[in-house]
């Protein structure tokens, strides 16, 4: 058969350059299109109300109970400061929270196609299905951190307005005026949103090699679950340092007193590497897609569940085993170098809250041992530092030399939390001189040294 | 002057796995032409228009669209192609005119209004706002044209368009095909229901087990058919059948139940009329088998359509009924 038609002046493919032609239905349009969805979408919704309301309900829930969530670094100080509160809520998404969050935003945005059966459909649109690739990912990353900024304005301000500007003690035992606490905060959020991308890149990643909304939603948490238990073993420092979820915790460096900016540095090249390995996966395998429709014939059976449950154990022991590659960064020298001044700036806040005499420049005298409560010398654990201490000072407590024992418990990255019983710290209020309650400051030390 | 068809594919090849679902088909429609995509369920035609919308990328051939290459999976250009594949599809948490406002930001945007004014033309003004999950299987056919039409299409593809359509809403699919290709829109209609076809098609292809086996006109499908056949009731049955002896293309037989069935190679007429002046009157003339289904039989099956196997496409088309 031959062309009897003649291509009409000024139509869309006249002439001969047609083939190049960006199609009209370009990344922006298809930005627009799955912002629309994803807003229209129960899912959302809520979790945009999560967001705004479940920091105002922890914050209402502390002003009514005395305890705190002392396990989380800052957790003992949530009573005083409202930066704290934030970073409480900052410390738990980075957790748990985050990896929820991108999972159920980015999760299914490319798997609801397949679910609906909308990929013949969205892909004869004018769009290519490139700008449907970039588009989609937008989309979810716009919405990711939109809902990370969210909760950093809201848990703000339920802190602020509930708690109040009390000071903030950094964890080198210094306290923070209300000004630089602010400004750290607000650093630290923004810190968490590359880790929070590079889940979202793995929601993305997992919604189009599974095809399936819960594996996209559900699988995201699950990764985090299995690296947040690989972060509790092995001693060595790398694999952790790849990991993921350990570059939601890159923010802890910017409050110790010496600062140290090696591993945030890694954390957020170890970001930049999952987002660029997922979402070039992500885009690999949708460019090679065949969109054929279902095979009739395939029926669902246990062979591939099976094979991805035996790979994924597979690889989970291996990155057990390669838990312990790399130098060991908890050591008894850095431990002691690091808590010591920090028992000592917060015996010094301890006593000037209690109205106590503090002259400028005092120091205490401390003998302090540290040890790892396990064969080994070094590496994370549980750890306990004896110090024999006393102020110099007449009229000050300890004035006579007092051992004190701190049970600390110590994170690969050189993080940990020191606990000692009330018998030789006080509880955890105490009585200030103006006769209000305020945080003892010595019932939990929190702190981070370097551990490379 | 550029003269360019609005779809061109040369030695297109598709397998899955062992299976050859497109074997070597050579296609072409022009612009402001209706070409039938006609073939046995599995004859390939949901995976040729699967190929010609960029969604399965060819093992072998090239597709041009108005003269340009198809491209490649992640750079697909469909400027002016609409219409879709196997049933349409869409989000069933929003409503029709929702979906059609999504589908018409992927193009790039429509004019204010097309959206109303495309659910207008389907049928559906009146339920644009209703939830996608609460419409029975014509409206979402009926929705599927519409977000067809949403980008006034060069060229429309579409898969057995009428599934689910009741007669009317069939009717007025047709008519709306053929007032497109007035325009100078080609449309490419893929069905294995012969009847949704005809009388719409100014051309067909015809699939085989991934093969085209018939392509041209329809004018020339209708002079090569092999034949055609009726229900027959007169005042005289035994000499209608006497009569029909004397015409060779012309074969009656008597069905179990005492009715006339008449096969016939070329034309009808002569026996009619002879029926007539043997003062025989004809009480009942119905088509039962047209010669485009004829054509169709002949070409997808291994049935040798002499008189005798008109016949027996009789029984199955009257079994049918």
């Amino acid at each position: 058969m031959t062309a009897t038609h003649a291509v009409r002046p000024g139509e869309a493919f006249a002439g001969g350059g047609g083939r190049d032609r960006i199609p009209s239905g370009g990344v922006w349009h298809v930005y627009r299109a799955e912002r629309r969805k994803l807003s229209t979408q129960l899912a959302t919704r809520l979790l945009a109300l999560i967001c705004v309301l479940g920091p105002f309900a922890f914050a209402g829930v502390l002003k009514i109970q005395a305890g705190s969530p002392a396990d989380t670094l800052f957790g003992v100080w949530v009573h005083q400061s409202g930066f704290a509160l934030s970073l409480v809520v900052l410390s738990f998404c980075g957790s748990w929270g985050f990896p929820v969050l991108a999972g159920v935003l980015a999760g299914d945005i490319f798997a609801s196609e397949d679910r609906y059966g909308t990929w013949k459909m969205v892909l004869t649109r004018s769009s290519s299905r490139r700008s449907l690739f970039v588009g989609k990912v937008l989309a979810a990353i716009t919405f990711s951190v939109g809902l990370l900024l969210l909760l950093a304005v809201s848990s703000l301000a339920a802190g602020l307005l509930l708690i109040g500007d009390g000071s903030l003690v950094d964890l080198g035992g210094h306290t923070l005026t209300s000004g630089h606490a602010l400004e750290l905060v607000v650093l630290s959020w923004l810190l968490n949103i590359l880790p929070m991308l590079a889940f979202t890149s793995l929601a993305v990643l997992l919604s189009i090699a599974t095809r399936n909304g819960i594996m996209g939603v559900i699988g995201p948490a699950l990764v985090d679950l299995v690296m947040q238990l690989l972060l509790l073993v092995g001693t060595g420092v790398w694999l952790h340092m790849l990991l993921a979820a350990s570059a939601f915790d890159g923010w802890y460096t910017l409050f110790v007193a010496h600062h140290y900016y090696g591993p945030l540095l890694i954390a957020c090249i170890v970001s930049v590497i999952w987002i660029v390995a997922c979402l070039a996966g992500s885009w690999l395998l949708l460019r090679r897609r065949d969109f054929a429709g279902a095979p009739v014939s395939r029926r669902p059976g246990w062979v591939v569940p099976v094979r991805v449950a035996v790979g994924s154990a597979v690889i989970v022991a291996f990155l057990a085993v390669a838990s312990n590659w790399g130098p060991v960064g908890d050591t008894a020298a850095r431990l002691k170098a690091n808590f010591v001044p920090a028992f000592t700036n917060l015996t010094l806040l301890q006593q000037r809250e209690l109205g106590r005499y503090v002259p400028r420049g005092a120091k205490l005298n401390v003998i302090t041992t540290c040890s790892r409560r396990a064969s080994t010398p070094s590496g994370p654990g549980d750890w306990i530092c004896t110090l024999d201490v006393f102020i110099p000072q007449l009229g000050a407590e300890p004035f006579q030399q007092t051992p004190v024992s701190y049970d600390v418990s110590l994170q690969w990255d050189g993080c940990y939390k020191a606990e000692s019983p009330p018998t030789f710290v006080g509880q955890q209020t105490m009585t200030a001189a103006g006769g209000h309650s305020v945080v003892n400051p010595l019932f939990v030390i929190y702190g981070c040294f370097n551990p490379l | 002057m550029t003269r360019v068809a609005a779809v061109r594919a040369i030695g297109l090849v598709k397998r899955f796995e062992t299976t050859t679902a497109v074997d070597g088909v050579n296609l072409v429609v022009e612009e402001g032409e209706v070409r039938g995509l006609l073939g046995p369920n599995g004859a390939g035609k949901t995976t040729l228009l699967r190929l010609l919308f960029g969604l399965v990328a060819p093992d072998a051939g090239e597709i041009e669209l108005f003269g340009h290459p198809l491209g490649a999976a992640e750079s697909v250009n469909l400027e002016g192609v609409a219409g879709f594949v196997e049933e349409p599809t869409f989000y069933p948490y929003l409503s029709g005119q929702v979906n059609l406002e999504l589908f018409a930001e992927l193009d790039g945007g429509v004019a204010a209004g097309r959206v109303e004014e495309v659910l207008d033309l389907v049928g559906l003004s009146g339920r644009g706002g209703d939830r996608v999950s609460g419409y029975s299987t014509g409206m979402r056919q009926r929705l599927g044209i519409a977000a067809a039409l949403l980008r006034s299409p060069r060229l429309l593809l579409l898969d057995e368009p009428t599934s689910g359509l009741d007669p009317a809403g069939a009717r007025d699919m047709a008519g709306l095909v053929r007032r497109l290709a007035a325009e100078g829109t080609a449309v490419l209609l893929s069905s294995h229901l012969i009847g949704d076809l005809e009388n719409v098609c100014d051309a067909y292809t015809v699939l085989r087990l991934g093969k085209v086996v018939w392509d041209g006109s329809a004018q020339r499908l209708r002079e090569q058919a092999p034949g055609s056949a009726y229900r027959l009731a007169t005042s005289d049955d035994p000499r209608a059948l006497e009569i029909a002896e004397q015409h060779p293309g012309v074969h009656v037989s008597t069905s179990p139940t005492g009715e006339l069935r008449l096969a016939v190679q070329g034309r009808v007429d002569d026996y009619v009329l002879d029926l007539g002046r043997a003062e025989i009157a004809v009480r009942r003339l119905e088509l039962v088998v047209s010669p485009l289904e004829s054509m169709f039989f002949a070409l997808t099956t291994d049935v040798e359509l002499d008189s005798a196997g008109l016949t027996d496409l009789i029984e199955a088309a009257m079994a049918q009924t």
